[in-house]
């Protein structure tokens, strides 16, 4: 039963966010400092996300060698200042990880 | 394939100013054939990026039986909130078995980008319809958005460009479903070594490099991105919240000194 709540209740949270100014207010109305602090949600939230699956994918924070992901995120990341595209984004990173674990071994 | 990459979000001061103007409704009658053509156009836009669906999707779908949840209420959390980070922290905190206000509260940081989203496309959708709306409000993801605000700012599709909006949404939605299915069902039998896991980080990171434009947002980013490993001892992921906080702090600071 607790299970049920949940996932009815992220669907209500994801698309009561989703549906927020789409679906039921005008942005415009809103105050200037709510909208400033709206435009850095990506940037931020997506960071919170990114930096620790690079830098410390197994819970504590790994710099070395033994860490082949943040080497990888590095090669993704200069793929993705060249191009837009997510595929050749994905594909750099995975190569990388994967010939990476590969010398490992 | 370039041409068809997701574009930019939009500036950062692009919310900060009065949004643009709503587009003019359709002047002609509907014509079903340029519908469909914008419909099959957002489709095939989006190809290059179900790549990095489907493997996300069959992340989430191993994650949610393994956070001990049946293969049919994975897909129905799926179903529900269509949104790969949302179901994943929900797995995550449904597996430490965490209070559900906890969960949802969690769920609501990482769904918090879509409010941006949402204020940055209303004005391109507002002459629809709340029929036409709440569809594509449910439909819209991290790429829908870029992929959407891109349609619109190239001046293509006319006053057709909804359905080019819902040939995406449509497309990654299916692409998706059956992706955290397979996961769901087939589950755990992908070798840990594939690291088939770490195409969700660089999901988001092909999203987060092309979101920092401005110093201001990679002012946002780094605290974020240092908040989340320093706070990383915190209980039910308040790490990402604690970091997205911090992280917008910074953001809205490095703007108003600039400004002065």
């Amino acid at each position: 039963m607790t299970e049920w709540i949940v996932i009815v209740g992220t669907g209500v949270v994801t698309f009561l966010t989703r549906a927020s100014f789409i679906v039921f207010a005008d942005p415009r109305r809103f105050p200037h400092g709510m909208r400033v602090a709206l435009a850095f949600v990506p940037a931020a939230v997506l960071a919170a996300i990114v930096v620790p699956g690079l830098v410390s994918p197994s819970g504590a924070i790994d710099l070395g060698l033994g860490n082949p992901r943040w080497i990888a995120g590095l090669a993704a990341i200069a793929i993705a200042l060249r191009v837009r595209n997510p595929l050749a984004i994905i594909v750099a990173g995975m190569a990388t990880l994967w010939a990476l674990q590969g010398l490992a071994r | 394939m370039v041409a068809n990459a997701p574009g930019p979000p939009p500036r950062s001061d692009t919310l900060a100013r009065s949004a643009p103007l709503a587009d003019r409704p359709p002047v002609s009658p509907h014509s079903a054939a340029s519908a469909r053509r914008e419909f099959l156009a957002g489709s095939r836009a989006v190809a290059p990026v179900l790549v990095g669906t489907v493997p996300f999707g069959f992340v989430a779908g191993v994650a949610a039986v393994g956070a001990g949840l049946t293969p049919v209420q994975g897909i129905a959390l799926s179903v529900f909130a269509f949104s790969g980070i949302a179901q994943l922290v929900v797995a995550q905190l449904v597996a430490a078995g965490s209070p559900v206000v906890v969960t949802l509260a969690a769920a609501l940081v990482v769904s918090l980008r879509f409010l941006m989203y949402s204020a940055a496309l209303s004005p391109y959708l507002a002459s629809l319809p709340v029929r036409w709306r709440a569809p594509l409000a449910y439909l819209m993801t991290d790429q829908g958005f870029a992929m959407g605000v891109q349609r619109y700012a190239d001046g293509e599709g006319g006053g057709m460009r909804h359905w080019h909006v819902l040939g995406v949404g449509v497309t990654l939605w299916i692409t998706w479903q059956a992706s955290v299915a397979a996961g769901a069902l087939a589950g755990a039998q992908v070798p840990a070594a594939w690291s088939l896991d770490f195409v969700v980080t660089l999901s988001f990171l092909a999203l987060l490099v092309p979101a920092i434009r401005s110093r201001a947002d990679l002012a946002a980013a780094t605290v974020a991105g240092a908040v989340v490993l320093l706070a990383a001892g915190l209980p039910y992921r308040l790490a990402l919240v604690v970091a997205s906080l911090a992280g917008i702090a910074a953001g809205v600071l490095v703007e108003w000194r600039h400004r002065r």
